[in-house]
């Protein structure tokens, strides 16, 4: 009887060290996306919800003139950003995990971008892909006797180069992690392989390389989920142009919520992207599950 | 002698019996220097923008040249001068402060009551917390500016520090960290009557430096770097940090100078605690290994 | 928190009111967003001197530098977060947004008893008011658009008479040929063009009614008609094509010039023609280090449809938080600015600093567009100009001949921003694919914003 009171206050206590750190989940986390799903169902003026109106700012945002362009090109993002951003740092990492002379110089270097501010990079690049002769690349290039090149303003390339300068910063602290996880890996594994008479190749493409695919699972679908939601580096590169090449659909919440001060239309878009998350993770785990299963 | 330190290389495919190929030893410095062709390309633009913020405009602006053709000091000066970087800088270490306090105590709390605590009902939150990896947090924060304006909470660090006290992947590393703790010290500290958060105060944050160093670490180049919610909460407000004031650019007139300058002036301090904390941050980012 | 608290000290405070204890007047804060950007250092020095002014007009009011260039993309965040400046500028296309929108600070009562209401031009008034003639704003000056003309540059390449005055171009034709010359005479751009945001479709509506289109029309029940997909606007989008891919005369990436960085491209020697209005012509000399005598400014030219020149204008607005006493203290800012019709020694002074810091500050003293009616203001702004004229009137001539001619059009109407949205997209488009198909593109561009027209259309009931 006495133990079971004890225990009780001791639970209350517990819960009492808890209780802001889940106050501010529910604040920061939680609640704003059920927010976003109320929101949505509401007409708006300012922030003040009006009156329930159901779907009706679903269909209202789909037909906004630039949806299509920002739906097929945030697709585009995604695509090239596992065409690129994914294998890049697995690939430095294997590269960095083979060298023993400065290695830790290459692995500070290669990190550095990581902590230079994301706004900072993407106005860095700015002036890298600035078209004409003073453009810092098209000096570069002059260098080699290439003439400039208009760089974002093909819209053919405006995207895979925003997913470069993405990759450029982001990669070395992918690498790292994938580092860790290579210096993991049991010597006895390519002892015994070299016994076997395998190549360095076929020591890294069996031994390597599948030791870190469960890693690389969990940071593609995060990394699908962070670039999904690309908004500023379109937005302050080339403000969705040229003419919407690179536009995504954060970059629509954004001007819904923040331009035309259409809070419900932004949190419909809001919902929308997270119900398209859902449905990619969950796919995405249903296809890597069957694999297991073979 | 350079193939020779490979006979102590631990991790990789790459191994010291490798050394007697001559094609094994061709791979290895092809490697090499591919590395560093890649820590080059890593480098390049920051040592770019560090160069050409000292060109003035109209060598900027008209001169195919990477390197200006004189150091424009007094330009920089004055640039810094007019922006009024001074009193952004002071904003930003606010920012940062508060942001780094929150970081450690709240995600600290959480976790410690997720890992040691652990009372009745406490999978609940963790399941939540673990989900809260995959929300799309972006996608959030039309509500979110909207709740804290609600509460008028609005023009204000407050919203921002707390914002850093709600961080799974923190939590994550705290909660991993704490699990490894010897259970038995803290019982010994309860038992001797220090209350639940006393124990956290006085045996288990004493404990754990190394983790909140790593967070500490993170919480700083990250509170720094953001803008976002910084930019919607403290615009035209007096207390714009550094990133408000560079998204801010994306608006206003400014020449390319002054923000290649502006660019580099927001660079400047995370640079400065990378050279210095090098190991620690590059150990912390590999911690991040521990969630996959 | 920090609200509760501050609520509940203003409780406090007000029950000690009620209960007769003296209570000291709250401070009075006006945050002036209306203060001139960083980089215009001669411009800060004399709002300073204005600042030290109102310490003796006004002691009861603290001024806060708050500068804040409108933009679309800015204003609703900081309404939301209630960190408008009590003062703005914004632009003659906003007002009617801003009222519906209810971002904005009705004004009418301080105006009225200020005395400017009936000073004020009627049709400025109406673009301030809501249905009711309620007030929401006091104008600061209009412009109207013109050619910024870099005079070295055609000097360089021999376009200029035996004056030094530069041959200014008199139709779009003439342009092209005259940006050609240029640019093989000198290397620089003839023109810089705008296509990074809505300020190139506010540019390009100027040159498509120069080919005589007309953009948009207001239908008698209230709804507007959009009409980009004229044969006229094509031929002028075609004609902005052919800037770049046929006489290849515009600056390395129009997608990233916007109204500031076209300053800059006329100021460093880069472009030798910008389109802009004579209220900026201290944005390339004092903002971008221009020399006064290489400036001049000539009228929009003239196409196959007409001659016009845009005209718009800047309305100060004020922060829907604003309290009356706020934006009283403000209105007396402006006062002190000589920005009302009021004339006193105040406002004389506020205007004959303005011109002395322009004279000074190497920034051309030229007539602006008052939209003020009252003869003995118009004079005392008249008079402070020519006493500090500073420039070689020819090299401005032809922009003020125009100006005072016909050919001043005022923006299109409707969802004007969107418009220029749409307008853009077709620019970024045709000026970054040579074989962009301009007709389907304006038909998609008038297809668009007729939806966003269609759209507009409820909410403006």
């Amino acid at each position: 009887m006495k133990k079971k009171t004890k225990f009780k206050r001791r639970d209350l206590m517990s819960w009492l060290v808890m209780l802001p750190s889940v106050i501010l989940f529910a604040f920061y986390v939680w609640e704003p996306l059920l927010e976003n799903v109320r929101l949505s169902l509401y007409s708006t003026i300012r922030y003040q919800t009006i009156d329930f109106v159901g779907l009706a700012n679903y269909s209202r945002v789909l037909k906004v003139p630039d949806f299509m362009a920002a739906f097929k090109n945030t697709f585009s993002y995604t695509f090239w950003s596992l065409l690129i951003g994914f294998f890049v740092p697995m690939i430095m990492a294997v590269l960095i995990s083979e060298t023993v002379h400065l290695k830790s110089f290459f692995r500070v270097g290669v990190y550095f971008p990581n902590i230079v501010p994301g706004l900072a990079t993407i106005w860095i690049w700015n002036y890298f892909f600035t078209p004409g002769p003073t453009g810092v690349l098209n000096i570069l290039l002059g260098k080699i006797g290439i003439a400039p090149q208009v760089w974002l303003n093909d819209s053919r390339w405006t995207i895979p180069l925003i997913v470069i300068t993405m990759t450029w910063k982001a990669a070395g602290s992918t690498a790292l992690i994938y580092m860790a996880s290579i210096s993991g890996i049991s010597a006895d594994l390519y002892e015994a392989a070299t016994i076997d008479g395998a190549t360095i190749w076929q020591r890294i493409k069996n031994i390597t390389l599948p030791s870190i695919t469960g890693l690389a699972r969990t940071l593609l679908i995060l990394q699908v989920i962070s670039v999904f939601q690309i908004l500023y580096e379109p937005m302050v590169l080339k403000n969705g142009g040229p003419n919407n090449a690179s536009i995504s659909l954060m970059m629509l919440v954004y001007r819904f919520a923040f331009r035309d001060s259409d809070f419900s239309g932004a949190a419909a878009m809001s919902v929308m992207i997270c119900i398209i998350l859902i449905l990619l993770s969950g796919l995405y785990m249903k296809l890597t599950r069957k694999k297991e299963e073979y | 002698m350079f193939f020779k330190k490979y006979y102590d290389k631990r991790d990789g495919a790459i191994r010291g019996y490798d050394m007697h190929s001559r094609s094994s030893r061709v791979l290895s410095v092809l490697i090499m220097l591919m590395c560093v062709v890649m820590v080059m390309i890593a480098l390049f633009p920051i040592v770019w923008v560090f160069l050409a913020a000292f060109k003035d405009i109209k060598d900027f602006n008209t001169n195919v040249s990477l390197l200006p053709s004189h150091f424009d000091f007094a330009g920089v000066a004055k640039t810094w001068g007019q922006l009024k970087f001074s009193k952004f800088y002071v904003n930003s270490i606010i920012l940062v402060v508060g942001s780094v306090f929150c970081a450690i105590l709240f995600n600290g709390l959480l976790a410690y009551g997720l890992a040691v605590l652990k009372p009745k009902g406490y999978k609940v939150i963790q399941a939540l917390v673990m989900w809260s990896l995959l929300i799309p947090s972006t996608a959030s924060i039309v509500a979110l500016f909207r709740n804290i304006n609600m509460l008028g909470m609005s023009r204000s660090f407050l919203p921002l520090w707390l914002a850093y006290g709600a961080n799974a992947f923190w939590v994550v590393l705290f909660k991993e960290f704490f699990e490894e703790l010897p259970t038995e010290l803290l019982e010994a500290a309860r038992l001797d009557g220090c209350g639940t958060l006393q124990v956290f105060l006085k045996m288990v944050l004493p404990l754990s430096k190394p983790i909140i160093m790593v967070v500490a670490i993170f919480a700083v180049t990250t509170s720094w770097s953001d803008f976002l919610l910084p930019y919607l909460v403290l615009n035209g407000s007096g207390k714009e940090t550094v990133m408000v004031k560079l998204f801010s650019f994306k608006d206003t007139p400014t020449n390319a100078v002054a923000m290649l300058r502006a660019v580099m002036f927001s660079i400047i301090p995370p640079t400065i605690l990378f050279v210095l904390f090098q190991k620690q941050i590059t150990d912390g980012a590999a911690a991040g290994a521990v969630k996959g | 928190m920090k609200r509760r608290v501050a609520g509940l000290l203003g409780a406090t405070l007000a029950a000690s009111m009620m209960l007769g204890v003296a209570a000291q007047a709250a401070d009075i804060t006006v945050n002036l967003g209306i203060w001139p950007e960083d980089t215009l250092t001669d411009e800060i020095t004399m709002h300073e001197g204005f600042l030290e002014k109102m310490k003796e007009l006004r002691p009861d009011v603290e001024y806060v530098p708050a500068y804040y260039k409108y933009s679309t993309d800015t204003f609703m965040p900081m309404v939301e977060a209630s960190t408008v400046p009590t003062v703005f500028e914004s632009w003659f296309t906003e007002p009617q947004k801003l009222i519906k929108q209810g971002a904005v600070a009705d004004i009418t009562d301080q105006l009225e008893e200020r005395g400017w209401l009936d000073a004020m031009n009627p049709a400025i008034r109406e673009l301030l008011s809501d249905e009711n003639g309620r007030i929401y704003g006091t104008p600061r000056d209009g412009y109207a658009l013109g050619l910024m003309v870099n005079v070295d540059l055609f000097k360089q390449a021999g376009l200029v008479d035996e004056n030094g005055v530069p041959k200014f171009p008199q139709t779009w034709d003439e342009l092209a040929e005259d940006a050609k010359a240029i640019k093989e005479a000198t290397g620089a751009a003839g023109l810089c063009l705008l296509a990074k945001d809505n300020a190139g479709g506010w540019h390009f509506s100027n040159i498509a009614w120069a080919f005589g289109a007309t953009l948009v029309t207001e239908n008698e029940d209230g709804t507007f008609t959009a009409n980009l997909a004229s044969d006229e606007a094509i031929a002028a989008m075609e004609y902005v094509k052919s800037l770049k891919w046929e006489y290849d005369v515009l600056t390395a990436d129009p997608t990233s010039e916007d109204w500031g960085t076209g300053f800059t491209q006329i100021a460093t020697d880069n472009a030798a023609m910008y389109i802009a209005a004579n209220d900026a012509v201290n944005q390339p000399t004092a903002g971008n280090g221009m020399a006064l005598e290489n400036l001049a400014m000539c009228a929009i030219p003239a196409g196959p449809g007409g001659q016009y020149s845009l005209s718009g204008g800047t309305p100060y607005m004020f922060s829907k938080d604003a309290t009356p006493e706020e934006i009283d203290a403000a209105l007396d800012y402006l006062e002190v600015m000589g920005k009302c019709p009021v004339v006193s020694d105040e406002t004389v002074s506020g205007l004959e600093a303005d011109a002395q810091m322009r004279k000074d500050a190497g920034i051309p003293v030229i007539q602006k567009f008052p939209c003020w009616i009252n003869e003995d203001f118009l004079a005392a702004e008249e008079k402070s100009i020519e006493e500090n004229a500073n420039v070689d009137p020819a090299l401005y001539q032809p922009y003020f001949d125009a100006v005072s001619a016909d050919g001043l059009r005022t923006e299109e109407p409707g969802q004007t921003q969107d418009m220029y949205a749409e307008l853009t997209k077709v620019l970024q488009a045709v000026l970054t694919d040579e074989s962009a198909d301009v007709a389907s593109l304006m038909q998609t561009a008038n297809e668009n914003y007729q939806t966003i027209l269609d759209n507009a259309a409820p909410a403006a009931e």
